[in-house]
C-alpha cells in the first residue's frame, strides 16, 4: 500500500475523531458536511479552519498528541553540555532538552523560559533579579532551583571551575561580579559594569543539573558521561541515545514546566549534504531541514513539503588587510581602493546568480531586521563601475600595459582565501575577480580548509583578504568583529582595524541600557563603517526552512532558527504517528 | 620455514603500524601553534582560553613527546578521547567499525553474485558479441565515480520511486530514525550503498573467473570428462566452475585490506556511519586521537590482508619461494 | 574503491612463459602485437584516449578556435544554459562555458592521471626490478618499505595530506604516486622472479654482463607487457581518484576545472541543469571505460593462455 492511500484512510479516520471532539452541531450550522469533510481532507486541520464561517474568534486547531519529528540537517553532535558546546549542531539539540532563564521569540525580544518573567533590573543597570517559576522540575522529578543556574554559571565564571573548557569563560568572567541565590525561586546577577548585550547573549543558556554534576570538579566535568548522555534535562524533550555518525533520539519530558510537549519524540538525523536534504524532505525520511538556495525550487515544488523563507543576521562579508605592514595592507590602507572594489561589485547580481534571490544586499553593518538598523547610513554603495575606475583613476592607480593598475611600482594584485566545500563563498571569489579584473584589478581565489581559515584569520594573519560568513545574535553589539581590543592574536578582528571612534562609539553603546540612546550611536557606527569599509558585507542571508506539510507548530523565524526555540513543545503532526 | 616467515612479517608490521601512525601524525601536526582542534570561529575563545584548550589536549608538549604517551597509553588499551567531542576513541571505533564491515561484506557478496555469471557465460562465448558485451558491461559499473552513481541512485531508486507511489529505498544511514533498526530496515538502507560499492569488485573478478575458467576448460581432465561422455552442463558447472571459483577465494583475500577504507566515498555519499567516514571527517577537523586511533585499526587490518594475501598468493604460484 | 589493484598481480602471467626459451623475443610480441591489433574494439579504446590526450594538450587552440571562450570567464546573464548555439554544451551556475571546461579540464584530468602513472611506473619498476634481481637481504628491506607504503590507508593518506598540502595538478601526481608505486614494485617483482630462473638469464649471468645491462636489456622487455596494462587500467583509475577527492573537498580546488570538481560541482546545482551532470560524468565514463578496455585488451594479445 503506497503511503498516499495510506493518508486518505487516516484522513477519515481524522476526521471522525475530529467530530467527536467539536461538537456536531456547531459545525454542521456552519457550512455543509459534505464540503466541510473535502476542506478539511483537501487541506489539512488549519485549513479547513479557516475555510469554516469566519465567525469563531481565536480557535485554535486541536493539537493531537503522539507522533514523532525527524529533523536533519548536517553536523552530528558533539556533546550535550550547554556550557562546553560551541557548534551549530550540539547547540541546536541542547536547546530541545535544556531550557535557560530565557529564550528569543521569532524577532529575537527576550521571552521568559525557565524565569517566571523578565528580569528585574536595578538603577543603574547592573544587577538582574530573576524570579523562577514556581514548581519547576527536572526530567527525573527533582526541583530545578536558583541554585542550578547559579551551578551552571560557575562552570564559566568561577574560579573553582577553571579547568572547564568552556568557551563561554571569556565572556562570562568578564562580566559576571557575582550570583546570589537568596532562596530557592530567586537568582541575582550582578555584573561588573554596564553590559547592554548581558540578557540577550548571556541569558539563555541551558541550564544544569547540579544535583548531577555538582560532585564532580572541573576536570572531570569535561569528560563526564552526562556530556553525551545527559540522563536529567529540563527542557521539551529528555534523552534517548545518541548513534554516533546517525542521529540523536529524544522523547517527551512530561515535567517540562510549559506542559509536555504534544510529541512523543524529536529525532535530529546526520544528514551527508544539502542534497541530501532535499531528497529526504521529498521522501519524506525527514520533516524538517534547513534548505539551500540553490533548492528552494526543487522543495518548494514538493507537494508534500511547505517551504518557509525570511531574512536572519547571518552574513557574508569579505575583509581587507588593513595592516600596513603586511602587503595586503600596502594596498588597502587607502580608503579610495577599499570603496571602489565594493562599488565595482554587482551585488544584486551576485545575490540572484548565487544565492537565486534569496539573500539582501547589505547596505550596513546591522541586519536590516535589527532595531538598531539604520536604512541609509552615510555612504551607499550600489554598482557603479565608471565610479570605482574614476576613484581609482584618482588615488593614483594607474593602469599599466598589462592591464592591471599599479601606483609607485606596486601592482594592485593580490589573494583572496576562503573555505573549501561552500559553494557559495567559491562563486563569490569568482565573481569578485571576474568583477575586479574589469577595473584593471588582479585578484586570484584560493580555497583553503576550513581549520586553516579560522588560523588565517585568527593567528597567522598572512592573507591580503578573506571571505566569509558570520552571524550575530539579536543585540547589535558588533565589538566582536571591529573592536580594536580584538585585534590581539585569536581575536576575530583578523584584519587590524583600528579605529578610535568605532571603539568609543561600541564601548558606549553597551554601557548603557537605554535603547533609543543606543540606537543614536549605532546610527553613528553604522554612518562611520559606511564610509570607512574595513569588511564590506556582501549580503545578509536569508534562512530557508523546509517543513513537511504533516508537521504543525513550527514557527520558524530569523531568531527561531537552530537553537533558539520556544515552541519545540508545541509542534505536533497531523497523523498522530 | 612458513613460521619463520610470518614471525618475520610480524615484527616488520610492528614497525609498519609504527612508522604509519608516526608519518599520520607528522602531517597532522603541522597546523600545531596556530590550530586547536574543537574551536570554531568562535570569537569568545581569548588567547588564554585557547591556550588553557591546547594544554589540556597536550599539544603544547612536542610531537614526539605526544606521540609517545599516546603510544604508551595504547599499549594499555586506551586510544584517549576525541579532541573534538570528548568521547573515548574505542567508542568511536567499535560503534562504527561493524557498519563499515557490514558494508563491505555485503559487497563482496553481491560482487561474487554477479561476477561469477559475468565471467562464466564470457568464457563460455568467447570471442563473441556476447562476451564484448559482457566485459563491457562489468567494467562499466565501475567506470563512473562513485559518488556520481550514489547519487543517480539516490535519485532513481529513492526520490522518484517515492513521488510516483512505488516502493522506494531510502537514502541514507544504517536504519530508518524513526522505529528503525531491525533487519529488514538494516537491509532496506543496505542495498543502494553496497550495490554501489559491489561495482570494484564485480569489475575485477568478473574478468579473472573469465580467465580462470578458460584456463581451467582447457585443462586434460576436462577433456577426459567430456571424452567419458559426460553432458557439456556438468563438466561446465561441476568440474569447470568449481575449481576455477578456487582462486577467487584468493581474490576475495586480496581485497581485506581495502575493507576498511575502501568504502569511504560510498560512506560519505550515504551517510553510512562507518570508520571511512568517521576518519575523513575527524581528519578535516584535526581530531588527533581519533585519526591515530582510527589510522592503528586500519593499518593493522590492512597488515594482516597482505599478509593473508602473500600467503595465498604464494600457495597459488609455486614460482614464488619464500625463504 | 581507491587504491591500487592486487588482481593485476595474479591475472597476469609471466610474458612467453613456456616459449621465451625456445623462441626469441621478437615474434612473440609480434604475434601479441597481431592479436591486439585483431581486437578491434581494444584498439578503438587505445585510440580514443589518445585523440583526447590531443585535445588536452591543445586546449587553448581549441579554446580560442571552436568555443570562443576562456574556462574562467563568468557571465552572470547566461547562468544555466541550455546546449545551444552560444553554448554548444551549455553553461554552468556562473555562465561559464562548459564545453570549454571540459577541454581545459581534460587537461587536468588526463594530465593527473598520466604524470601520476609515469611517476608510479618509474619508481615502482626501479625497486622491483633491483628487489626480484638482487633478492637476499635488499629484496628484504625493499620489499618491507613496499609493505610500510602498502599499509598506509591510501585514501587516509591522501586526506591528510591534501588537506596540507593545496595541491595542484603537479603535487597531487606526486601524492597519488607515492601510494600506487607500491604495487607496481610488487607487480615487476614478481615477473622478474619468475624469469630469473630461466636458462637464458643464467647463461647470459655466466658469460659476465653487467647487472643493469641485464635488467635494461633483458629483463624489462619481459616486464613491459605487466607495465603497459598497469599504465593503461592506472589511467582511468587515477581518474577516478582525482574525481574522487574532489567530491571529498580536497583535489583541484576551483576554479581550476578537472573533470572531477565539475561533476561534483554539478551535483549541488542538479535541479537546476541536468547537463551540467551529464557532460563531465559522460565524459570521464568513456575515457575510463576506454582506458579499462585497452588495458584488458592488452592483457589479453599478451596472454599466451588464451590461443587463437
Amino acid at each position: 500500500m503506497s503511503r498516499d492511500e495510506d493518508h486518505k484512510d487516516d484522513g477519515f479516520a481524522q476526521f471522525e475523531q475530529f467530530l467527536e471532539e467539536w461538537s456536531r452541531r456547531d459545525f454542521l450550522k456552519r457550512t455543509g458536511g459534505a464540503a466541510a469533510y473535502l476542506s478539511f481532507i483537501g487541506g489539512g486541520l488549519a485549513a479547513f479552519l479557516e475555510a469554516c464561517a469566519g465567525g469563531t474568534s481565536n480557535n485554535t486547531p486541536t493539537a493531537k498528541k503522539g507522533g514523532h519529528v525527524v529533523e536533519g540537517n548536517f553536523s552530528d553532535i558533539r556533546t550535550l553540555n550547554s556550557m562546553l558546546s560551541s557548534d551549530t549542531a550540539s547547540n541546536q539539540v541542547i536547546g530541545l532538552m535544556f531550557d535557560g532563564l530565557l529564550n528569543y521569540k521569532k524577532d529575537g525580544s527576550l521571552v521568559a523560559a525557565l524565569a517566571q518573567d523578565l528580569p528585574k533590573t536595578n538603577s543603574d543597570g547592573t544587577v538582574y533579579t530573576f524570579k523562577l517559576r514556581s514548581g519547576l522540575k527536572w526530567s527525573d522529578g527533582q526541583p530545578l532551583t536558583s541554585d542550578d543556574v547559579k551551578f551552571t554559571y560557575q562552570l564559566a565564571y568561577d574560579p573553582q571551575y577553571k579547568d572547564v573548557t568552556s568557551p563561554r569563560r571569556g565572556d562570562l568572567s568578564k562580566y559576571i561580579k557575582s550570583i546570589d541565590t537568596p532562596d530557592p525561586q530567586t537568582v541575582v546577577i550582578t555584573t561588573t559594569q554596564v553590559f547592554a548585550p548581558f540578557l540577550s547573549s548571556h541569558g539563555r543558556y541551558g541550564i544544569l543539573p547540579k544535583h548531577v554534576l555538582g560532585s564532580l570538579d572541573g576536570k572531570a566535568i569535561n569528560t563526564a558521561p552526562f556530556n553525551t548522555a545527559p540522563n536529567v534535562t529540563c527542557g521539551a524533550f529528555k534523552f534517548v541515545k545518541w548513534d554516533k555518525g546517525q542521529q540523536v533520539t529524544m522523547e517527551r519530558n512530561d515535567n517540562f514546566w510549559a506542559g509536555p510537549p504534544n510529541l512523543d519524540q524529536w529525532i535530529y538525523k546526520v544528514l551527508p549534504d544539502s542534497v541530501a536534504v532535499t531528497n529526504q524532505l521529498k521522501t519524506g525520511e525527514i520533516d524538517i531541514g534547513p534548505v539551500d538556495p540553490s533548492h528552494f525550487d526543487a522543495v518548494k515544488s514538493a507537494d508534500n513539503v511547505a517551504v518557509t523563507e525570511f531574512p536572519v543576521p547571518t552574513f557574508t562579508f569579505y575583509a581587507y588587510q588593513l595592516d600596513a605592514a603586511k602587503k595586503g595592507g600596502k594596498l588597502f590602507s587607502d580608503k579610495a581602493v577599499r570603496q571602489a572594489l565594493l562599488f565595482a561589485l554587482n551585488r544584486d547580481q551576485v545575490v540572484s546568480a548565487v544565492y537565486f534571490g534569496h539573500g539582501s544586499v547589505a547596505n550596513s553593518v546591522e541586519p536590516p531586521i535589527s532595531w538598531a538598523y539604520k536604512d541609509k547610513p552615510q555612504v551607499l554603495y550600489s554598482f557603479d563601475k565608471a565610479k570605482a575606475e574614476s576613484m581609482l583613476e584618482s588615488a593614483g592607480w594607474t593602469k599599466g600595459s598589462d592591464g592591471i593598475r599599479a601606483k609607485n611600482g606596486l601592482k594592485l594584485k593580490f589573494d583572496m582565501i576562503t573555505n573549501a566545500g561552500n559553494k557559495q563563498r567559491e562563486s563569490m571569489l569568482q565573481v569578485m575577480q571576474q568583477s575586479w579584473k574589469d577595473i584593471g584589478v588582479d585578484a586570484t581565489p584560493s580555497l583553503i580548509q576550513f581549520p586553516q581559515l579560522v588560523s588565517q584569520i585568527t593567528n597567522i594573519r598572512t592573507f591580503d583578504m578573506f571571505l566569509v560568513g558570520f552571524n550575530f545574535d539579536e543585540d547589535p553589539d558588533q565589538g566582536q568583529l571591529w573592536h580594536s581590543r580584538n585585534t590581539v592574536a585569536g581575536g576575530f578582528n583578523g584584519f587590524d582595524f583600528k579605529n578610535s571612534d568605532v571603539d568609543s562609539l561600541l564601548d558606549q553603546a553597551v554601557g548603557t541600557l537605554d535603547k533609543t540612546k543606543r540606537k543614536q550611536l549605532y546610527g553613528q557606527f553604522q554612518d562611520i563603517m559606511s564610509d570607512v569599509v574595513p569588511a564590506p558585507i556582501i549580503l545578509f542571508n536569508h534562512g530557508i526552512w523546509g517543513v513537511s506539510k504533516r508537521v504543525q507548530g513550527a514557527d520558524f523565524g530569523p531568531f527561531n532558527q537552530f537553537a533558539t526555540r520556544p515552541w519545540n513543545h508545541n509542534v505536533w503532526v497531523t497523523d498522530g504517528k | 620455514m612458513l613460521v619463520r616467515y610470518v614471525a618475520r612479517r610480524f615484527l616488520a608490521s610492528l614497525v609498519v603500524v609504527l612508522g604509519v601512525t608516526l608519518i599520520t601524525l607528522i602531517l597532522m601536526d603541522r597546523t600545531r601553534g596556530t590550530y586547536v582542534p574543537g574551536i570554531d570561529l568562535n570569537p569568545a575563545l581569548r588567547p588564554e582560553d585557547i591556550e588553557h584548550l591546547r594544554e589540556n589536549l597536550g599539544l603544547d608538549r612536542p610531537f614526539y613527546v605526544w606521540y609517545l604517551t599516546w603510544l604508551g597509553s595504547v599499549l594499555h588499551g586506551d586510544f584517549g578521547h576525541s579532541m573534538i567531542d570528548g568521547s573515548p576513541v574505542l567508542s568511536h571505533i567499535l560503534d562504527r567499525l561493524p557498519n563499515t564491515l557490514e558494508l563491505t561484506a555485503t559487497a563482496i557478496v553481491i560482487g561474487v553474485l554477479v561476477a561469477v555469471p559475468l565471467g562464466v557465460i564470457g568464457a563460455l562465448r568467447r570471442g563473441s558479441k556476447t562476451d564484448h558485451a559482457l566485459t563491457v558491461t562489468s567494467v562499466a559499473g565501475f567506470a563512473v565515480p562513485q559518488f556520481w552513481m550514489g547519487l543517480m541512485l539516490i535519485l532513481i531508486f529513492s526520490v522518484t520511486l517515492e513521488q510516483n507511489g512505488l516502493p522506494w529505498l531510502p537514502s541514507s544511514g544504517a536504519y530508518s530514525a524513526f522505529n528503525g533498526g531491525d533487519f529488514l530496515d538494516r537491509v532496506e538502507h543496505l542495498i543502494l550503498p553496497a550495490t554501489v560499492l559491489s561495482f570494484f569488485y564485480t569489475s575485477q573478478w568478473s574478468r579473472f573467473i573469465r580467465s580462470s575458467m578458460l584456463e581451467v576448460l582447457s585443462q586434460d581432465y576436462i577433456r577426459t570428462a567430456r571424452a567419458k561422455g559426460m553432458s557439456e552442463r556438468r563438466v561446465v558447472y561441476l568440474h569447470g566452475l568449481r575449481n576455477a571459483l578456487i582462486p577467487l577465494i584468493t581474490l576475495i583475500g586480496l581485497e581485506l585490506p581495502g575493507l576498511v577504507s575502501g568504502g569511504l566515498v560510498v560512506e560519505v555519499v550515504f551517510g553510512w556511519p562507518g570508520i571511512g567516514k568517521l576518519a575523513f571527517e575527524r581528519a578535516l577537523q584535526y581530531d588527533y586521537t581519533t585519526v591515530m586511533g582510527v589510522t592503528f585499526f586500519a593499518t593493522l587490518l590492512v597488515i594482516a590482508g597482505n599478509l593473508l594475501a602473500d600467503l595465498l598468493y604464494g600457495a597459488l604460484d609455486p614460482r614464488i619461494r619464500y625463504g | 574503491m581507491i587504491g591500487p589493484s592486487r588482481v593485476a598481480e595474479l591475472d597476469m602471467p609471466a610474458a612467453g612463459v613456456e616459449t621465451a626459451a625456445a623462441r626469441p623475443a621478437q615474434s612473440y610480441w609480434n604475434q601479441s602485437w597481431e592479436r591486439l591489433r585483431a581486437n578491434r574494439l581494444g584498439m578503438a579504446a587505445g585510440v580514443l584516449i589518445l585523440v583526447l590526450a590531443v585535445i588536452a594538450v591543445l586546449a587553448p587552440v581549441f579554446s580560442a578556435v571552436l568555443t570562443h571562450y576562456q574556462p574562467q570567464t563568468i557571465n552572470l546573464d547566461q547562468t544555466f544554459a541550455r546546449p545551444g548555439a552560444t553554448h554548444l554544451l551549455g553553461s554552468d551556475e556562473l555562465g561559464r562555458d562548459s564545453l570549454t571546461r571540459l577541454i581545459w579540464g581534460a587537461r587536468v584530468s588526463l594530465g593527473v592521471a598520466f604524470l601520476t602513472v609515469a611517476l608510479a611506473l618509474t619508481v615502482g619498476t626501479t625497486v622491483g626490478m633491483v628487489a626480484g634481481y638482487y633478492g637476499g637481504w635488499i629484496d628484504d628491506v625493499l620489499m618491507r618499505l613496499v609493505d610500510t607504503v602498502l599499509a598506509i590507508p591510501a585514501i587516509f593518506l591522501f586526506i591528510l595530506m591534501s588537506i596540507l598540502f593545496r595541491p595542484n595538478a603537479v603535487t597531487l601526481a606526486a601524492i597519488v604516486a607515492s601510494v600506487g608505486w607500491g604495487s607496481v614494485a610488487r607487480l615487476v617483482r614478481g615477473e622478474v622472479l619468475s624469469v630469473k630462473q630461466r636458462d637464458f638469464i643464467l647463461a647470459t649471468r655466466s658469460i659476465g654482463a653487467r647487472d643493469s645491462r641485464l635488467m635494461v636489456r633483458h629483463l624489462l622487455p619481459n616486464v613491459l607487457p605487466v607495465l603497459i596494462v598497469a599504465a593503461s587500467l592506472g589511467v582511468g583509475q587515477i581518474i577516478l581518484i582525482e574525481a574522487a577527492l574532489d567530491f571529498l573537498g580536497l583535489g583541484i580546488q576551483p576554479p581550476t576545472p578537472s573533470w572531477g570538481n565539475m561533476l561534483t560541482n554539478a551535483q549541488s546545482y542538479f535541479f537546476h541543469s541536468g547537463f551540467l551532470v551529464a557532460f563531465p560524468g559522460i565524459t570521464i565514463f568513456v575515457t575510463v571505460l576506454a582506458s579499462n578496455i585497452f588495458g584488458n585488451g592488452v592483457r589479453d594479445a599478451f596472454d599466451p593462455r588464451l590461443k587463437g
